[in-house]
């Protein structure tokens, strides 16, 4: 025990026990960890037809699943627009009122105008627009 | 006689019996503090209320299905179908508002008497974790029923997330196991509920309670002054603490089946995805901090936000280490009490605010609107233009 060269053979089973363990682990948790983590599904861009859409007298609107996005859908007198219904405030889902010409947020009293700008409430930003595409007398929103 | 000899027997011959019954006995009668009386129940009252939802947990989930389709139908029916379902999952909805009142009351008296003075610092940090786990174990089980409040509550919250600095969305994309509030939320928020947060509980406890017992019970002596207690001035727990928590398990089962009966847990409307109802509110406990939240808007307002609605964690987890002073006796600490009871006041304030926010209430005949930040403003009748219009027109 006392000879010089035993310390150092010691420190170093030591420091290998310690490294192999911390390895396994690693080995182990790693996987775990992305495990958790959620896969992506669909992805991409996602396109979704407006079932009914040319039925839609002017100022009437329309929510639909986009993956998983939900998106207002308005006609207006100069044709369709879309926006994210998700506000950016917290996430409520926002209605369009025809009279008032407004995106109207159920949870903390925001509205937003016909553009998506926000004319008062809490949100920090604007809605995000999505792309409406007319394809003959169909019409398709779409998600980057 | 012989049978139970026998039994003894089996037992002594294969390890020293002797050992445990002493220590069970030990700890039976064990003398706590002569002052220990009616405020001391309320940390059993949370066990007791534990143990409560454990099994009445354990029952919904025979029946209970944890998928969007499935999991408003299963509730449905727990409550219609199946024999006594619908008090198990009331007792398990008003037991979980309890749990925490209990958990609340518990800190409570623990903060006002200085028991978390040394050496009692570790037991109130676990104390504090176990009062985190309780509350997000609300947070989780209120997804579960996946009725509209709770999906759009949980939305709502899980947004808050976002507002974390860095790891924000990150953050939010993992609660909710993608972008949305999905069935892939409902799985995680199931298995946190119902396996993660259990276990993690009956750790805590188990480690609450060793160092509640080693330390014994605080007395109102100030720190490093405390006299050996003498056996003979002590209350034995058993039979004279356990009868007055007796007492209060009794009463506890009272409560909770007369809150059941009369005032019943709605099942509410489906959870829908594309539609938010009007009138999103948080659980009661949840309330001062999301009126605090609403303050802080803007840019940088909501990481504000989130790091002053964090303080008062952090500040309860790091309080016996910040507080120094030798004495407990309230009276001898006049700072840490002004401190406690504004806190206490301030969370009330922001609770009952957040309560009212945007509704519409009457006060000595006269109707005000309450808005977002909690300002009342008085509804002039007829033709009004200072009230603002929160309903929505149905497109
Ligand atoms: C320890 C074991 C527990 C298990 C196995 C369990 C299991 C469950 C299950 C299956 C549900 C869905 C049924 C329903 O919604 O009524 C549920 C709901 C719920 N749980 Fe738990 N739970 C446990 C503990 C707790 C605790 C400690 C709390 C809170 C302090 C809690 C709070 C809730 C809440 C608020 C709901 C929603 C109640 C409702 O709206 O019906 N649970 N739990
Ligand atoms: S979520 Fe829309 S205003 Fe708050």
């Amino acid at each position: 025990m006392s000879k010089p060269n035993s310390p150092t053979r010691r420190g170093f089973l030591d420091f290998l026990i310690a490294a192999c363990s911390a390895i396994t682990t690693a080995a182990l948790a790693i996987p775990g960890v992305l495990y958790l983590w959620p896969a992506a599904k669909g992805g991409g861009s996602q396109k979704v037809e407006v079932e009914g859409a040319k039925s839609m007298a002017i100022g009437q609107s329309k929510t639909v699943q986009v993956g998983s996005l939900a998106v207002i859908v308005v006609k207006q007198r100069s044709g369709f627009c879309a926006f994210s219904a998700v506000c950016t405030h917290l996430g409520c889902l926002v209605k369009w009122d025809t009279g008032k010409k407004q995106f109207l947020c159920p949870c903390h009293a925001a509205a937003f105008d016909e553009k998506g700008k926000v004319v008062s409430g809490p949100p920090p930003a604007p809605l995000v627009e999505v792309s409406v595409k007319e394809v003959g007398d169909k019409i398709f929103v779409s998600t980057a | 006689m012989s049978v139970i000899k026998k039994i003894q027997g089996f037992f002594d011959s294969r390890f020293d019996t002797d050992t445990v019954a002493h220590f069970v006995d030990k700890q039976a009668h064990k003398r706590l503090p002569p002052h220990t009386g009616w405020f001391h129940v309320f940390g059993s009252l949370s066990l007791l209320l534990f143990i409560s939802q454990t099994i009445t947990g354990i029952l919904l989930l025979i029946y209970y299905r944890p998928t969007p389709d499935e999991a408003h139908k299963s509730i449905q029916y727990i409550t219609g179908e199946v024999q006594f379902g619908w008090l198990y999952r009331q007792i398990h909805a008003w037991g979980a508002t309890l749990m925490i009142v209990g958990v609340l009351l518990h800190m409570i008296r623990t903060f006002f008497s200085g028991a978390y003075k040394k050496p009692r610092e570790l037991t109130w940090v676990t104390g504090v974790v176990l009062f985190v786990v309780t509350i997000t174990f609300g947070f989780t089980g209120y997804l579960l029923p996946w009725n509209q409040i709770a999906f759009w509550a949980t939305t709502v919250g899980t947004e808050s997330a976002n507002k974390v600095p860095v790891i924000g969305s990150w953050l939010q994309y993992f609660l909710r196991g993608g972008e949305a509030v999905t069935g892939e939320t409902l799985s995680r928020f199931f298995v946190v509920h119902v396996i993660i947060l259990p276990w993690i509980l009956t750790g805590m406890i188990g480690i609450h309670l060793v160092l509640m017992r080693v330390n014994n019970l605080a007395t109102f002596e100030a720190v490093g002054e405390e006299e050996p207690l003498e056996p003979k001035h002590g209350i034995p727990f058993f039979p004279v603490h356990v009868a007055k928590e007796g007492a209060v398990a009794i009463l506890l089962l009272a409560v909770l089946v007369t809150l059941s009966v009369v005032s019943p847990w709605e099942i509410g409307e489906p959870a829908d995805a594309l539609s938010t109802p009007a009138h999103i509110k948080p659980e009661w406990y949840f309330l001062p901090s999301y009126q605090l939240l609403k303050y802080f808007e803007g840019p940088y307002g909501a990481i504000i936000g989130i790091i002053i609605c964090s303080l008062p964690f952090l500040l309860l987890l790091l309080w016996p280490f910040l507080d120094r002073g030798k004495e407990r006796r309230p009276r001898k600490r006049p700072i840490a009490v002004a401190f406690g009871l504004f806190a206490l006041l301030a969370a009330v304030f922001l609770g009952v605010l957040g309560h009212y926010s945007e509704t519409n209430i009457t006060l000595f005949g006269k109707a005000y609107h309450i808005d977002l930040l909690g300002k009342p403003h008085l509804i002039v009748p007829a033709d009004s233009t200072d009230t603002p219009n929160t309903e929505a027109l149905s497109h």
